[in-house]
């Protein structure tokens, strides 16, 4: 599953955002992503990836931010 | 220091039987039992027991999904209460001009959000897992429902959970009643609510010999409050929840008025964890009623704890028949728990919106499974084992917990 895909299925399960309003410019705030669900959303990503973030990562603000801090991570290349 | 009357103007609850609030207390008065059997698929052992669950309480459509993935469910049963609640008292969830800074809620948990601890335990024990969700930190809070109750509905004075088991939410409803009372509180938003099919706590209770058995047949007629026969309590999850409101402010907006809730007794056995002791109960009893400035000639009806346990049941009825002394055999007297279970910290509150709708509508809920079968050790009151229609003025409402800890709550009908 791609990045966009994990969210837009998180977001659906969690806070029932309809998948098209999941876009790349969209802030995560906008969709219902305050600073409790970011944790929670960042919690599955290293589930489901089998990875960790940096304790020092930069919160992303929009959903391409979130979409590129994946791929970074899933690469090997933070 | 001067006093304010208390209106109750907003009932709500997640009914046991699933509909609405006129649905409930319609069951109630025709005797009828929400009680089912429990067969859960919890390893290693499934619970196989008598068991009140919401049917057909969907967290989804009632609270949406955003608003309920951050709750544990006794915190989804609070908020839909809640919510229920303040419709029913006309009130807007949205602040429209008037200033909610001394609004508040408090309220009854036993158990708070044991069940997100719970899911955490089986997915590091059972599952394997090492990590565990940040959100269940304030899933599992017992002061979860109260926090949402208050962001929900813009509440900006106390917000506090009492957890005293069984008499969790009456305790609640009474330190409400008081703020009410006494003018810090202009709106109280009170109640309780549980879920105890949790599989650690549902495995104790069963060990404490204090479960009433059953199976899918035996079940609705597993709760036999001061019968001869009784084999102990049913456990259930609930919530229910009341508007507690200064009396003039009720009046200036023209509010529709339940019931009046006029006296708060509290006090403590200091005697053992769990057995429960006669003295203790006449105090909150007395309390209560001085508490009311009523006698007990002005009581027309009791809401018992009546859980159908071997020891509580007389010790209760002994405590009545020392506060109403000649009066006792004449009294009214029903635990509603034959028919909706004991709720632990929503017991109280949905015994309470049962005791004020009993004056509202004059009506008298009955004690199931009792009729011709009362307790020679529970006799000496009034057992009303079938639904009736006699005029009532006041009424009290008793939770007896664990731990030896007491409360009683006092209310009068409205006089139309």
């Amino acid at each position: 599953m791609d990045s966009i895909e994990l969210i837009r299925e998180f977001l659906r399960d969690r806070l029932g955002v309809a998948a098209e309003r999941v876009v790349p410019d969209a802030p995560l705030e906008e969709l219902g992503v305050d600073s409790l669900m970011m944790l929670e959303l960042m919690f599955e990503f290293e589930d489901r990836f089998g990875i960790t973030l940096d304790k020092n990562m930069q919160t992303p603000k929009t959903v391409s931010e979130m979409v590129a801090a994946m791929e970074r991570l899933r690469a090997g290349t933070p | 220091m001067e006093q304010h009357r208390v209106a109750i103007t907003g009932l709500g609850l997640v009914s046991p039987y699933g509909g609405d609030l006129p649905d409930f207390f319609a069951r109630l008065s025709a005797g009828e039992s929400a009680i089912r059997h429990l067969l859960t698929d919890d390893l290693p052992r499934p619970l196989s027991i008598p068991f009140i669950l919401c049917p057909g309480f969907d967290p989804d459509a009632t609270l949406g999904k955003p608003l309920a993935s951050m709750m544990d469910r006794f915190a989804q049963l609070g908020m839909a209460a809640a919510f229920a609640a303040w419709d029913d008292a006309g009130l807007p969830r949205q602040a429209d001009g008037e200033s909610r800074d001394t609004w508040g809620v408090t309220w009854g948990t036993a158990l708070g959000g044991t069940l997100a601890y719970e899911k955490g335990y089986r997915e590091l024990w059972q599952k394997g897992r090492e990590r565990l969700s940040p959100l269940a930190v304030v899933l599992g809070m017992n002061n979860a429902a109260n926090a949402h109750i208050s962001i929900q509905l813009g509440l900006g004075g106390i917000s506090m959970s009492h957890t005293v088991a069984c008499a969790s939410s009456a305790i609640a409803i009474g330190e409400a009643f008081r703020r009410v009372r006494s003018g810090e509180a202009t709106i109280m938003v009170t109640g309780g609510s549980d879920v105890p099919q949790a599989y650690g706590v549902a495995r104790a209770w069963e060990a404490l010999r204090v479960l009433a058995p059953g199976d899918p047949e035996t079940s609705p007629a597993a709760c036999r409050p001061f019968a001869a026969d009784r084999r102990g309590l049913v456990l259930g999850e609930g919530g229910a929840a009341l508007v507690l409101e200064n009396w003039e402010h009720a009046v200036a907006r023209g509010a529709t008025i339940h019931g009046e809730i006029v006296g708060y007794g509290t006090s403590s056995d200091h005697t053992h964890l769990v057995r429960p002791e006669v003295a203790g109960q006449v105090r909150a009893l007395e309390m209560t009623l001085a508490d009311a400035g009523l006698t007990p000639a002005g009581i027309d009806y009791v809401n018992a704890h009546g859980t159908a346990t071997a020891e509580g049941d007389p010790v209760e009825v002994a405590a009545l028949k020392r506060v109403f002394g000649g009066l006792a055999a004449a009294m009214p007297v029903s635990a509603t728990k034959s028919m909706h279970g004991h709720l632990l910290g929503a017991a109280g509150a949905i015994e309470a919106i049962a005791t004020v709708l009993a004056l509202r509508d004059q009506v008298v809920p009955p004690t199931a499974n009792l009729a011709g079968n009362v307790d020679p050790a529970c006799a000496g009151v009034d057992h009303v084992t079938a639904v009736r229609r006699q005029s009532l003025r006041a009424a009290l409402s008793s939770s007896f917990a664990f731990g030896g800890s007491n409360a009683v709550l006092a209310f009068r009908a409205v006089q139309s």
